[in-house]
């Protein structure tokens, strides 16, 4: 197990280091980014004076080692739009994706398991059917247009929701329900399947034959086995939803790091959105190091191979 | 078996082919799909009007299920007075094509990466895997947009960045597709009489994954036709005056309170395109998995 933790820790800085050389690379090499900071109306001096002062006129490799350097010293660099360290504006943005994502996979945990283990508990029943149902909607149902129709319905039709904005909590439901909505399917299907081996196996049929409850035997014998690898595959999840979470922000005007990065974009703000780009990433490889682990430990057959 | 006196099997092919008939996801998608790629192509006899043709006197014309509607503009008119239904028909254009030209692109670096992985293993099966890694650890959504906020914004260059985003799934089903057909006899066989690489990787082993290949593919289309929807609405994909259902939402989203009709209409037929891809792309898994063959 040491070795396993080992190798794959050392995969993970490898991946990390390398989505920073991209990351840096696309936002350096797509366009000047000193003409583009300079704005429309700039002269080729105004744009020189931009590229000597923030030193885009030196080599790339030292911009990007120079990046790094600050970056391993907790400086993300300075946004020359907002005239603020990026460090400061990413706290601020970053406890609105943080509490979105949360929630967004609390609503797809909440919506997916019951239905994974009743289509697991009844087969090929109507409850089954909705599932599966569920699940091909979505996929065909971009995540823009579920937003809007859930705008139109809870908060043009019903009045029930604010339609956009950060102030309070009720900011948070429609968005949470748009992101969280397209983890459903496949953490449906993962607990689905892994409850219809569990209630197939040795002790669950032995748990029954004690007599126990029935629903203590799907939940404490049958769910608790079949709940880890879910739990591994909410971590990816919840890293997709990190970067889906530029488009439901941006609809919604819920002001965290999507939002940031659309604004950014907008306003070629290279630093931020550098900086957006590697800790997205991060987040991604972090959730799925904690996946490969929690799967690792289940299942020793991983560990070896 | 009806035809008792048919000697010759039938192909594991036309197997799944025969099945794929009996299938009703099969007739419905396919017949949806080929509607909306004969709208594209008779675009201009379908309908009078320039898509990109403002009219200032006609703006906001309902559809004409709506009381104010008139037979004139059946999809109503826009806040510039375009006529909707041109502008549902020549969206098509643009979601079949970036569809198809992101797939070709996709899909051959996929396919070339995937075999590659699956059929040597070793250092390359390593190398491979890592750049699955990388592409998986970058925010799609995110990356696009940014390419095209600071490159510029052209069709070419979106088909290009989108293309070169959606590999990843294309390159881990053909490895491990690859990788299950490598070990069977029949390659071992053409390795002993000596059939060339190339001769194995495109005679034997591409042939006998094709089946995962067009699910892949199937998933990839939609998958692209709804990132350049995403980006268009977004406001970094497709740009006025091409016309996107991406762009169409983008455009009627403050009128979500008043003409929701104006966002439900492109909507509807983005959605329907996608449904009808998938459902061809189940029908496919079904009939070429062992699983489906009843």
């Amino acid at each position: 197990m040491a070795a396993f933790i080992t190798k794959r820790l050392a995969l993970t800085v490898l991946v990390i280091i390398v989505t920073s050389i991209v990351a840096f690379m696309l936002v350096h090499l797509s366009g000047d980014p000193a003409a583009a900071m300079a704005g429309e109306g700039a002269t080729d001096a105004d744009i020189a004076a931009v590229r000597e002062t923030y030193g885009f006129n030196r080599p790339l490799y030292a911009q990007y080692l120079d990046w790094v350097a600050k970056l391993l010293q907790g400086d993300f660099g300075r946004s020359y739009y907002l005239r603020m360290d990026v460090g400061d504006v990413l706290a601020e943005h970053m406890p609105i994706t943080a509490t979105l994502g949360a929630l967004a996979l609390g609503f797809a945990l909440l919506l997916s398991v019951p239905l994974g283990v009743f289509a697991a508990l009844w087969p090929n029943t109507m409850i089954d059917r909705f599932s599966l149902w569920l699940a091909v909607a979505g996929q065909a149902l971009p995540s823009f247009l579920f937003a809007l129709g859930l705008m139109y319905l809870f908060g043009v039709y019903l009045r029930w929701l604010p339609i956009s904005g950060t102030g309070s909590w009720q900011n948070y439901i429609m968005p949470a329900i748009a992101l969280g909505y397209y983890a459903t399917p496949a953490i449906m299907r993962l607990t689905r399947s892994g409850m219809m081996d569990v209630l197939q196996s040795d002790h669950v049929r032995t748990a029954r034959a004690y007599g126990l409850s029935p629903w203590r035997v799907i939940i404490k014998h049958s769910l608790r086995h079949a709940i880890i690898p879910v739990v591994s595959l909410a971590a990816v999840q919840l890293g997709f939803m990190l970067g889906g979470s530029i488009v439901i922000e941006t609809i919604f005007s819920l002001k965290g790091i999507g939002y940031l990065a659309w604004e950014s974009i907008q306003r070629a703000d290279i630093e931020i959105i550098q900086a957006i780009l590697l800790v997205i990433a991060t987040a991604y490889a972090l959730l799925t190091l904690v996946a490969d682990l929690l799967n690792a430990a289940l299942d020793p057959r991983i560990r070896v191979s | 078996m009806a035809n008792s006196t048919n000697i010759a099997p039938l192909s594991p092919g036309q197997l799944a082919f025969r099945r794929a008939l009996r299938h009703g996801g099969f007739w419905t998608g396919g017949l949806i799909i080929l509607v909306i790629v004969l709208a594209a192509i008779f675009a201009p006899l379908l309908t009078p009007y320039d898509p990109a043709l403002q009219d200032l006197t006609q703006r906001y014309i309902p559809p004409v299920w709506s009381e104010k509607g008139t037979w004139d503009h059946i999809l109503g008119t826009d806040n510039l007075g375009r006529d909707y239904f041109a502008r549902v028909l020549y969206g098509t254009r643009i979601s079949l094509g970036i569809g198809l030209l992101t797939l070709l692109i996709s899909g051959t670096i996929g396919v070339s990466l995937g075999i590659a992985a699956g059929y040597w293993g070793g250092w390359p099966d390593l190398v491979i895997n890592f750049l699955i890694t990388i592409r998986l650890t970058l925010p799609v959504v995110l990356v696009a947009l940014v390419v095209v906020a600071l490159i510029g914004n052209s069709l070419t260059l979106l088909v290009l960045v989108i293309g070169l985003l959606l590999w990843d799934r294309f390159a881990i089903v053909v490895r491990s597709a690859t990788q299950q057909v490598a070990s069977r006899e029949y390659i071992t066989s053409a390795r002993a009489i000596g059939s060339s690489t190339p001769r194995i990787l495109f005679r034997e082993i591409l042939p006998n994954i094709t089946g995962p290949l067009i699910v892949v593919a199937s998933i990839e289309i939609a998958h692209a036709i709804l990132l350049e929807a995403a980006l268009s609405f977004l406001g970094l994909g497709v740009q006025p005056p091409q016309v996107s259902w991406g762009l169409m939402v983008a455009e009627a989203k403050s009128q979500l309170m008043f003409r929701p009709w104006m966002i439900a209409i492109p909507g509807a037929a983005l959605v329907l395109l996608i449904f009808a891809i998938n459902l061809v792309g189940d029908t496919v898994r079904d009939v070429t998995t062992p699983e489906g063959k009843a």
